[in-house]
């Protein structure tokens, strides 16, 4: 197999950096079933001047990254995208192609999959090689995540799947890494039906949850906004920040941006204390990276407590201001 | 305009239960429903057609009992409904899926100016089926949208993606994809009681129909294959404590300082 070309690729999703960490993520997880499958792992970026991303998937372990450097590549467009795409899929024939789940992600893949007749799989939370097959097992949340689904595409190629953020740890920057950059030629693209006129930044604060340290995630079981708003003084105290769960969002305790799980974001913080939440698997989705999680529920058979490291079967209402009072007192 | 809105009957998924033995969900007992996003669309289809005339037509690929989504479509407004119902159709991918959807657009008198999907299922939670159908059509198409309105025969759309407010312009015909966001849904399941009443009838197409072969449908079309079913992992090994709420405290406060989240303290003070 060509090792140069490498039979794993990544969609280089450059768009906002140093917060969408989903393509450095992917190039560490591509590298594991490169691996396996003997080849290697290939970023392909589009844009207008991204040179600098390109060195930057090489120093997190990129081997080749295929780069069109286009002016008129200058927005993510789908149909632009989708076409360029798919001649570079029938030329270079890659084995598997995976893109993270963020908007655009989930926008033009299905477009592209369908435009070469293969299969895809949505919002993963795990990716491997069968040992046997040598299939790629994608696995991804079913029933609104009530169970998980193994999915395989075993005739076509390549092998598609969008990857949940912040399931993969990324690999450390290495400057000493090295890798084939490369610049096929480029044809120019007749105007996209498509006409993106303005794209406004809408970050409202600057809630990071993703790079949070200490998460405390509240949901439904708080009761009310004055038990929710606890949170941010226990969050304070702690140097974390305050996540939560839909039904929490849903009856107005914290904005959308707080949002845990399949359909919020996911962390990678230290510890997580989740605090009157069942443990429904959409949500666990986006805790599950923590290295230590600790819950309150006063329901001992919450299913939450099968996930934890340190399972409180308490009354957060009770519980709540005795923690606070004893913080403050040390801190 | 005449706008297109594909609907899914799918199960009421936050009350669904599992049959831990076999991994697979009980559906008895459980409530069919139009899938919620789908809601929103045709919401959003009829305050179109209030806008700028035209007519309304539903189509829905699924068993024989889809119809009752229809029906309720059918009540809530729409002008005409499509059920793509045939045993060659069960176990299809999104991408068999959007193939027959996209066949059966292509039998409408005219073609339709305006195709619209919800962003997602909530059982299979792809999203993938608007932009397929989209890709096969050789539509234009934008996902998520929050916001239509039309400027001359130009849409002009407004849509959340990764933190940026878009602003976007596409031309007719096209597909969208809406997002929770562009309507609120009055509610359509008192419809469902007029539903029973209504006197309109459902279009049915089978495979033959569409001049669709069996191996292009349902499971023998689809790229995709689900090897396995199973329950999410469970961590292991994590301690339960049980106690007054004092007790309750220290060990979390125990298990703080034990990370080194909190300093040690002296004992005594
Ligand atoms: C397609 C789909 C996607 C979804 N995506 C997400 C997602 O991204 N994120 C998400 O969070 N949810 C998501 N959900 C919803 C998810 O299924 C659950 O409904 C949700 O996570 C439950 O939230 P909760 O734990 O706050 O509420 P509940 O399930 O109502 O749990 C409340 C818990 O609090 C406990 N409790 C009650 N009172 C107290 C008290 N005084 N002290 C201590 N404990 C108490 C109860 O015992 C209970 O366990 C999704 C659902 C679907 C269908
Ligand atoms: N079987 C179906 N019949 C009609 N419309 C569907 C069907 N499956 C999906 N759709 C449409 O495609 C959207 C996205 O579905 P999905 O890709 O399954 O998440 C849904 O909200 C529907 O509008």
């Amino acid at each position: 197999m060509n090792k140069t070309f490498g039979g794993v690729w990544i969609f280089g999703d450059y768009r906002d950096y140093f917060q969408n960490r989903i393509t450095l993520q992917l190039i560490a997880k591509g590298r594991e079933l490169a691996e396996t499958l003997n080849t290697g792992t290939t970023v392909v970026l589009l844009g207008d001047q991204i040179h600098q991303y390109a060195m930057e998937y090489v120093a997190h372990g990129a081997d080749t990254v295929i780069v069109a450097d286009h002016q008129n590549l200058k927005e993510y467009e789908v149909e632009k995208y989708t076409t360029l795409l798919a001649q570079w899929v029938k030329s270079y024939q890659p084995e598997i192609f995976l893109a993270g789940a963020t908007s655009f992600g989930r926008e033009f893949f299905p477009r592209l999959a369908k435009r070469l007749r293969t299969g895809l799989s949505a919002d993963c939370v795990d990716l491997e090689v069968d040992p046997e097959s040598f299939l790629l097992v994608q696995t991804t949340p079913a029933f609104g995540g009530e169970l998980l689904a193994e999915v395989v595409t075993p005739d076509r190629r390549p092998q598609m799947a969008t990857v949940h953020p912040g399931v993969f740890r990324e690999l450390p920057h290495n400057a000493e890494s090295v890798g084939h950059i490369i610049y096929p030629e480029v044809d120019v693209f007749p105007e996209p039906r498509v006409k993106i006129v303005r794209s406004k930044p809408q970050r409202t604060g600057k809630v990071s949850l993703e790079d949070a340290s200490v998460v405390i995630a509240g949901g439904k079981g708080l009761g009310s906004k004055e038990q929710f708003e606890l949170l941010y003084e226990l969050a304070e105290l702690l140097e974390g920040e305050v996540g939560a769960t839909r039904p929490a969002v849903l009856s107005g305790w914290a904005g959308e941006d707080r949002l845990l799980g399949q359909t919020g974001k996911s962390v990678n913080a230290k510890l997580v204390i989740s605090i009157g939440t069942s443990g429904a698997l959409q949500y666990i989705t986006g805790i599950q990276g923590a290295e230590t999680v600790i819950a309150i529920n006063r329901n001992p058979d919450a299913p939450v407590f099968r996930i934890v490291d340190l399972g409180l079967v308490a009354d957060a209402a009770t519980v709540l201001p005795i923690l606070l009072e004893t913080l403050r007192r040390r801190l | 305009m005449n706008i297109v809105v594909f609907v899914k009957q799918v199960p009421d998924v936050p009350n669904i239960r599992i049959d831990e033995q076999r991994m697979t969900i009980i559906r008895e007992g459980v409530e069919s429903i139009i899938n919620p996003l789908d809601c929103v669309a045709l919401q959003a289809s009829l305050e179109l057609r209030e806008r700028e005339g035209g007519c309304i037509t539903v189509i829905s690929m699924g068993p024989p009992q889809s119809e009752e989504a229809l029906r309720e479509a059918l009540a809530a407004g729409a002008d005409q409904a499509i059920l793509l119902t045939d045993s060659a159709f069960a176990g299809a991918d999104t991408l068999a899926t959007s193939h027959v959807l996209a066949m059966a657009v292509s039998k409408l008198q005219p073609f339709p100016d305006l195709l619209l999907c919800g962003m997602q299922t909530i059982d299979s939670d792809t999203g993938h089926v608007g932009p397929q159908i989209a890709e096969e059509l050789d539509l234009p198409q934008v996902c998520g949208v929050n916001e239509i309105h039309m400027d001359g025969h130009l849409l002009v759309l407004k849509r959340l993606s990764e933190g940026f407010l878009d602003t976007i312009r596409v031309p007719l015909p096209a597909l969208l994809t809406v997002s929770k966001d562009l309507c609120p849904v009055k509610n359509l399941s008192l419809g469902a009681v007029e539903a029973a009443f209504s006197q309109k009838d459902i279009i049915r197409w089978a495979a033959h129909d569409l001049g669709l072969q069996p191996d292009e449908v349902g499971l023998k079309g689809s790229a995709t294959h689900v090897r396995k079913l199973r329950p999410p992992a469970d961590r292991t090994g994590g301690r339960i404590v049980t106690g007054s709420p004092q007790f309750i405290v220290d060990a979390l406060i125990h298990k703080l300082e034990s990370m080194s989240i909190l300093d040690e303290e002296d004992g005594n003070e």
